[in-house]
């Protein structure tokens, strides 16, 4: 899983799994590309949903979060049974453990109607571990294994280890030796097992992920994102889209985060506003819906239509290749032609670029920018491109974030903490392409120093 | 059997000894063979080893301990691998042991067993408290240490048993002094219950306490550099919470202070104060509080007259002796045997 994507990482830290082993299997899950495969999981992942938002079910989630709490990370011992190991005492206690608790989990999910992730019954691996059937989970090794066994260990019962130490000695040689047998038969025939077992083991995990997802969709209000055919001119429309993670720190500061509404075509789209208005945010949000869509999650919109992509290209220049030695622009450069020879190998896929040239010359830095729209427009490749460059005169489509809504705002009444109250981060289509000039304003909304602003205002053209 | 008489009256019972070889394994299988003809159901495990002093462990093996038929132990998988008698695995739980999992078992016979269950005082604290849930167990039973080898603190339990004897001086007068001081650090007086319960989420820094019992960060993060010392000293708070060690140097200079009469200084339990008898008493004489947040009863002492190396104490006078200087019944096992 990517951890570059901001606000994922936060995400999947929210999905309450039972410990490291199903999150070191999330994290093994590919970006997904196949439509079939992601439109099941969506399936699966609905009637999760489902269930856990509805109150009559609450207790059976309950009991199913206890369940896989339950379930030990038994790897180690799968591997001795694939391997044909003679299984120790303990191993075969936990097999018979996890055979138990697959039934229980098999059953409930059953009574709760959830059939998408069907369990392999281990009746057989129950009975060779529960020779007496007791349905007890304890387990040890039983008389009723073997009748030299019982014998074996009847005779060292009536033998006092410290007035016949010798004999003693002997008898409990016996005992090991019929205990061994009797091991070396179950770890032969569980090995016969060990495809299902390992089978169900995994599936338990995807389950859990599943119902994990799920309640996480329910706490943020994720929605199930449609995937659009290839070939229509719209590539992404996504309503009332929110970044989780951002939303949640300005709902601590007594704030909230205005949903916004986007729509993409095939080619380049330019995003302008002013400072602070948002652009950035536009840009994490859309590539954290487009990726948690195609790891297999409902997204943080109203409503989210989206392409498939093999590569999602997000380049934010906040990226600390400086350390490497290359300058910020150098480094957005070689990120760019990363990008470009991936265009030229036919790749689906959406770019997200904040900013780009910000760092160079403005003549150049216009140029490039304009280049970029020319490039993409060539290949026909979707790409949000935020700016502060204007009167650029591309023919490529512009948004716009809307802004200061309101003209007349006192010096003082603003700051960086209440600033998002006074914007509107609603986008509009941007017929004139020109860029909004309040830089000057917002640096004097948020009280910076008078004179200094008396004298850049005078540079300004 | 008052001895057990005494014990039962107790859901929770750890066993630790003054020094190695005191006789605290004898006291454990006393205990266990006695409550097996009772009808208590009992539990039991011993303080486990971390990970980093796996070295300890090969040079110095733990006692093996007598488990009775019925009877549920909690020891480190690999441990329970060498056993030599028929038990039932009722529990696997490979948590956060550094060593391996722990593994819970029924014994269906009597048998021996090297014990060493959880390792930290969270785990202990928990195997106590389930002890009675999970195994209808009457007694949770904890072969204890009281050495800076353990990160566990005996203290999780209800009631203790300390034992002491010749293994730590053949000076008769050494011993029971010793014996008194660790008997006195056992039974420092415990915060009130709300306090505690504040106290307990805390596991590091130094904190002062108002009269509200309300704590503060005073931003000193360790108490055994010289000059966190010095910082804490100088804080002028009058109530201060240690969670973690109480060094020697650090008592020694707080009982230096001028106003010592009135201070309080609250910690976990005895088992995080490291200080010599002459700085502890100092301390207390000159005013100062010294109050814990797990506080268990020291409910008897036993002695074993016998050292290792041969020689031994006369064990009439040395019981008498102990007797009167601890306040408590003092028991010598060996003669309660016969």
């Amino acid at each position: 899983m990517t951890e570059h994507i901001e606000g994922l990482k936060y995400l999947t830290g929210k999905l309450e799994l039972s410990g490291s082993r199903p999150v070191r299997y999330l994290m093994q899950t590919p970006f997904c590309t196949n439509r079939q495969a992601l439109e099941k999981g969506f399936d699966i992942l609905q009637a999760a949903l489902d269930l856990v938002t509805d109150p009559a079910r609450l207790p059976d989630c309950m009991r199913l979060n206890h369940l896989f709490s339950q379930i030990h990370d038994i790897q180690g011992t799968l591997q001795a049974v694939t391997d044909k190991s003679i299984l120790d005492e303990i191993e075969l206690f936990e097999i018979k453990y996890f055979a138990f608790l697959c039934s229980d989990i098999s059953r409930l999910l059953n009574d709760m109607g959830f059939t998408h992730e069907p369990l392999y019954p281990l009746n057989e691996v129950k009975a060779m571990l529960d020779p007496d059937g007791t349905g007890v989970v304890s387990f040890y090794i039983y008389n009723s294994y073997s009748q030299s066994l019982a014998s074996a260990r009847d005779r060292l019962k009536n033998t006092d280890p410290g007035e016949q130490p010798g004999e003693w000695e002997t008898l409990r040689q016996a005992v090991d030796k019929a205990e061994l047998e009797v091991r070396e038969e179950l770890s032969q025939r569980i090995s016969e097992h060990s495809a299902v077992l390992r089978e169900n083991f995994d599936t338990l995990t995807r389950i859990e992920i599943w119902f994990a997802k799920a309640c996480l969709a329910k706490r943020y209000r994720l929605v199930r994102p449609e995937f659009i055919p290839d070939d229509g001119p719209e590539f992404l429309a996504i309503e009332g889209m929110f970044h989780p993670q951002i939303a949640d720190s300005l709902e601590d500061s007594g704030n909230s985060f205005q949903p916004v509404s986007i729509r993409l075509e095939s080619g380049p789209c330019l995003l302008t506003g002013a400072n602070m208005s948002g652009k950035t945010v536009v840009l994490k949000t859309v590539s954290l819906v487009q990726t948690l869509a195609q790891y297999g999650f409902f997204v943080p919109a109203g409503k989210a239509r989206l392409s498939m992509i093999d590569e999602l290209f997000v380049v934010s220049g906040d990226r600390q290749d400086q350390l490497r030695g290359l300058s910020s622009f150098a480094a957005e450069m070689l990120e760019l032609n990363h990008i470009f020879a991936a265009v030229k190998k036919g790749t689906r896929m959406l770019v997200l670029i904040d900013e780009p040239a910000r760092t160079t010359n403005p003549n150049e830095g216009m140029a490039l920018v304009s280049a970029l729209a020319d490039f993409f427009t060539l290949y026909r490749i979707t790409a949000l491109i935020s700016t502060h460059f204007g009167d650029m005169k591309l023919s490529c489509r512009k948004l716009r974030v809307k802004g200061f809504t309101r003209q007349s705002v006192v010096t003082g009444e603003v700051n960086a903490q209440n600033i998002n109250k006074y914007i509107d981060y609603s986008l509009v289509e941007d017929m004139d392409g020109l860029v909004p000039e309040e830089a000057l304003r917002i640096a004097r909304l948020l009280g910076v120093d008078d004179s200094f602003l008396e004298l850049a205002k005078k540079y300004v053209k | 059997m008052p001895f057990i008489d005494r014990i039962r009256k107790y859901k929770s019972l750890s066993i630790v000894g003054l020094e190695k070889n005191t006789g605290k394994t004898e006291c454990l299988n006393y205990v266990l063979r006695r409550m097996a003809q009772t009808q208590t159901q009992v539990a039991v495990t011993s303080i486990g080893i971390d990970g980093e002093r796996v070295d300890l462990v090969k040079s110095t093996p733990k006692p093996e301990i007598y488990i009775e038929p019925g009877m549920y132990f909690t020891t480190l998988s690999r441990y329970y691998l060498e056993k030599r008698f028929c038990a039932e695995i009722c529990e696997v739980d490979n948590g956060s042991a550094v060593l391996g999992g722990l593994v819970t078992a029924r014994a269906l016979e009597r048998g021996k067993i090297i014990l060493a269950g959880p390792s930290d005082t969270v785990s202990l604290a928990r195997w106590v408290e389930q002890a009675p849930i999970k195994w209808q167990a009457g007694l949770a039973l904890v072969d204890g240490a009281l050495s800076r080898m353990s990160l566990a603190s005996p203290a999780v339990t209800q009631a203790m048993i300390l034992t002491t004897g010749a293994a730590y001086s053949a000076n008769m007068t050494r011993l029971l002094g010793r014996t008194r001081f660790v008997y006195d650090t056992l039974c420092l007086p415990a915060v009130p219950k709300e306090l505690a319960g504040r106290c307990g989420e805390v596991v590091r820094g130094v904190w002062a306490v108002d009269e509200r019992g309300e704590l503060r960060d005073l931003g000193i993060h360790s108490t055994l550099s010289a000059q966190d010392v010095t910082k804490i000293v100088h804080s002028g708070e009058r109530r201060i919470f240690i969670p973690g060690v109480v060094s020697n140097t650090l008592l020694d200079k707080l009982g230096h202070q001028k106003e010592v009469n009135g201070m309080e200084l609250i910690i976990r339990d005895f088992s995080r104060l490291f200080t010599e008898p002459d700085v502890f008493y100092r301390f207390l004489k000159e005013g100062g509080k010294i109050s814990t947040i797990l506080k268990t009863n020291l409910i008897a002492v036993c002695i074993n007259p016998w050292s290792p190396e041969g020689y031994h104490l006369n064990a009439t006078e040395l019981e008498t002796r102990m007797q009167e200087v601890l306040e408590l019944p003092v028991y010598n096992i060996k003669r309660l045997e016969k």
